[in-house]
């Protein structure tokens, strides 16, 4: 019990840390147990949680569009993770979230080789075909959007959120 | 065109019931996960590396280290190697996507033609390369554009006819730009192909096999023949349903019709990385090998043609379902058709293998050959007198070329 309480107080730190730098925050890297730690962070939160990755033709046209509902869904809390096998391509990944209006969003990156094990905490079925969004409740049913996600979805699961009791 | 998003529930509880590691943050410093064991060129460092047999039993490899695409031969089956020659002068920004690697075919003549794809801007348009050694792999000569287009080519494949003319096929968005000029959508990519008959020295222009394919896949290539190549590829079919097709030219230059090679009305508007896998038996059974996440059958498939590639047998369900099996490789010899794949646990990634005596009417029970618990890459098989071998690089483990047994 006492390791679950420091991990959220970590977590905790990190996410004030980020939100008080006047910088936009660095990508971080998403690693063993991210997953787990991404969904306690948000828990309690409607959370979009986009896949995508920089040589990926379809997210190229979704990324801005996402940028897009961030912006117009203050209330939705947005994080990306870049799940491309990419060795050391954090200043494309970094530009395309810039350009496409996410600077702001929590911005992850696939940080490590057996991607297969990364993704198969994401979910054991993900065989890693992106763009792939993952959408989560207050309560946390989590729906998931296999390739681009129409964004009139998203403005409807966005207006079923509600808000906290 | 619209896609339709298919929605699938999960409860949150079950992944949030078990204690975070806090090694997450406890790294945060700037290291990149890596799928190479090491930064050299190496084999030893390679994320993705192809192996070739050549007539006269010398164990060719391509691969994919430190920037450079790199070869050497084994006389010995893979106990020992030459000195490993890298085929450019400098490192390149090489294709790292999951279903690229560099390919190598040797001629009778003991010249090796190569190809591999690059990335060659900001953007991640990519370019094929092609190189050719006529010294017996000491030197290469500098590699250079397959296509004089320079729009995107990714995803090459090569196969050698019998007299020893190279055939390529690619994937290639020169036809994007122009729909788009003409106020069209374009969808994917083309499916374009040439030959060299000087042994990968040079490639004819390259033609359209097919438009509108899927765009981040691999290709299957084999030949049903002598000049008689087949080329299976994911296409988009119409409402964006990214299904398998095969075509089976009837020279090096004319393709024919496509056919479908099951209806799995997999919609999706996304790359899936997960190109198929093709092998012709001597007999001229068309084995294959396919992913799909479609609305009528998810998972791992194989199924056969009997009349060249005009229709195919029901699918077969290949693997254990709840092990994301995955990466099909088939390969038909005289004895037997051999198909490999991976499936993963949670921890481990293991290597499958099961047999047809029979053509692919029936098949052995799935035993594993191999496994690790960190990165690899695709699992693949070659032959040579009679014997099959897994051909596997992992980075915990290095590269193994395997015999695979009689498993009937």
């Amino acid at each position: 019990m006492k390791r679950a309480v420091l991990g959220l107080v970590i977590g905790g730190m990190v996410a004030c840390a980020a939100s008080s730098a006047a910088a936009p925050p660095a990508l971080k890297p998403f690693e063993r147990g991210s997953w787990r730690e991404v969904l306690r962070a948000h828990a309690g939160r409607p959370t979009l949680i986009h896949f995508w990755g920089v040589t990926c033709g379809p997210c190229k046209i979704e990324l801005p569009q996402l940028g897009k509902f961030m912006a117009e869904h203050p209330d939705i809390d947005v994080v990306t993770v870049s799940a491309d096998l990419v060795p050391n391509l954090n200043a494309a990944t970094q530009s395309m979230l810039d350009k496409a209006g996410l600077a702001a969003a929590e911005n992850f990156i696939f940080n490590d080789g057996y991607v297969e094990r990364l993704r198969f905490e994401v979910d054991p079925s993900w065989q890693g075909d992106i763009p792939r969004t993952m959408l989560v409740t207050r309560d946390g049913a989590i729906s998931t959007i296999e390739g681009s996600a129409e964004i009139s979805d998203l403005d409807k699961w966005s207006s079923e959120q509600g808000r906290p009791q | 065109m619209t896609s339709k998003a298919r929605l699938r529930s999960g409860l949150l509880g079950l992944a949030i019931a078990v204690f975070a590691p806090l090694t997450g943050h406890a790294q945060m410093a700037h290291q990149h996960g890596s799928d190479a064991a090491c930064e050299g060129t190496e084999l030893r460092c390679a994320t993705k590396v192809t192996p070739f047999f050549a007539q006269d039993g010398k164990l060719w490899l391509a691969w994919m280290a430190g920037g450079r695409v790199s070869v050497a031969s084994s006389t010995d089956a893979g106990k020992t190697y030459s000195a490993s020659v890298p085929v450019s002068e400098q490192p390149l920004n090489l294709d790292w996507g999951p279903d690229a690697r560099p390919k190598l075919v040797v001629d009778g003549k003991g010249g090796i033609a190569v190809a591999f794809s690059i990335f060659r801007d900001q953007a991640f348009n990519g370019q094929v390369l092609t190189t050719r050694s006529d010294d017996g792999g000491k030197s290469f000569a500098p590699p250079r554009p397959l296509t004089a287009n320079n729009e995107s080519q990714r995803f090459e494949a090569l196969a050698l006819d019998q007299d020893g003319t190279v055939f390529v096929a690619w994937l290639d968005k020169r036809n994007r730009a122009p729909a788009k000029a003409a106020g069209r959508s374009y969808d994917g990519a083309g499916l374009f192909f040439a030959s060299s008959r000087d042994g990968g020295a040079t490639y004819a222009e390259a033609t359209l096999a097919q438009d509108n394919t899927c765009e981040c896949c691999r290709l299957g290539v084999a030949f049903a023949g002598p000049g008689r190549p087949v080329v299976m590829f994911r296409n988009i079919f119409d409402g964006g349903v990214r299904d398998h097709a095969v075509i089976t030219f009837s020279d090096l230059a004319t393709p024919g019709e496509l056919h479908r090679v099951s209806t799995d009305d997999w919609q999706i508007k996304a790359c899936p990385h997960q190109g198929p896998s093709l092998t012709v038996a001597p007999g001229g059974t068309y084995h294959v090998a396919w992913f799909t996440s479609g609305k009528v059958r998810k998972g791992l498939f194989y199924a056969h043609s009997r009349d060249g590639g005009r229709t195919f047998s029901e699918p077969l369900a290949i693997g254990q379902a709840d092990r994301n099996p995955t990466r099909p490789y088939l390969l038909a010899t005289p004895e037997a058709t051999t198909l490999v794949w991976k499936e993963f646990d949670g921890e481990r990634t293991t290597v499958m293998v099961m047999q047809s005596r029979d053509d692919g009417e029936t098949w052995s029970k799935p035993r594993a050959v191999a496994s690790t618990d960190n990165a690899s890459d695709h699992p693949l098989l070659v032959a040579h007198g009679g014997k099959v071998f897994l051909s596997w690089m992992t980075k915990a483990d290095g590269y193994r070329l395997q015999a695979i047994g009689d498993e009937s």
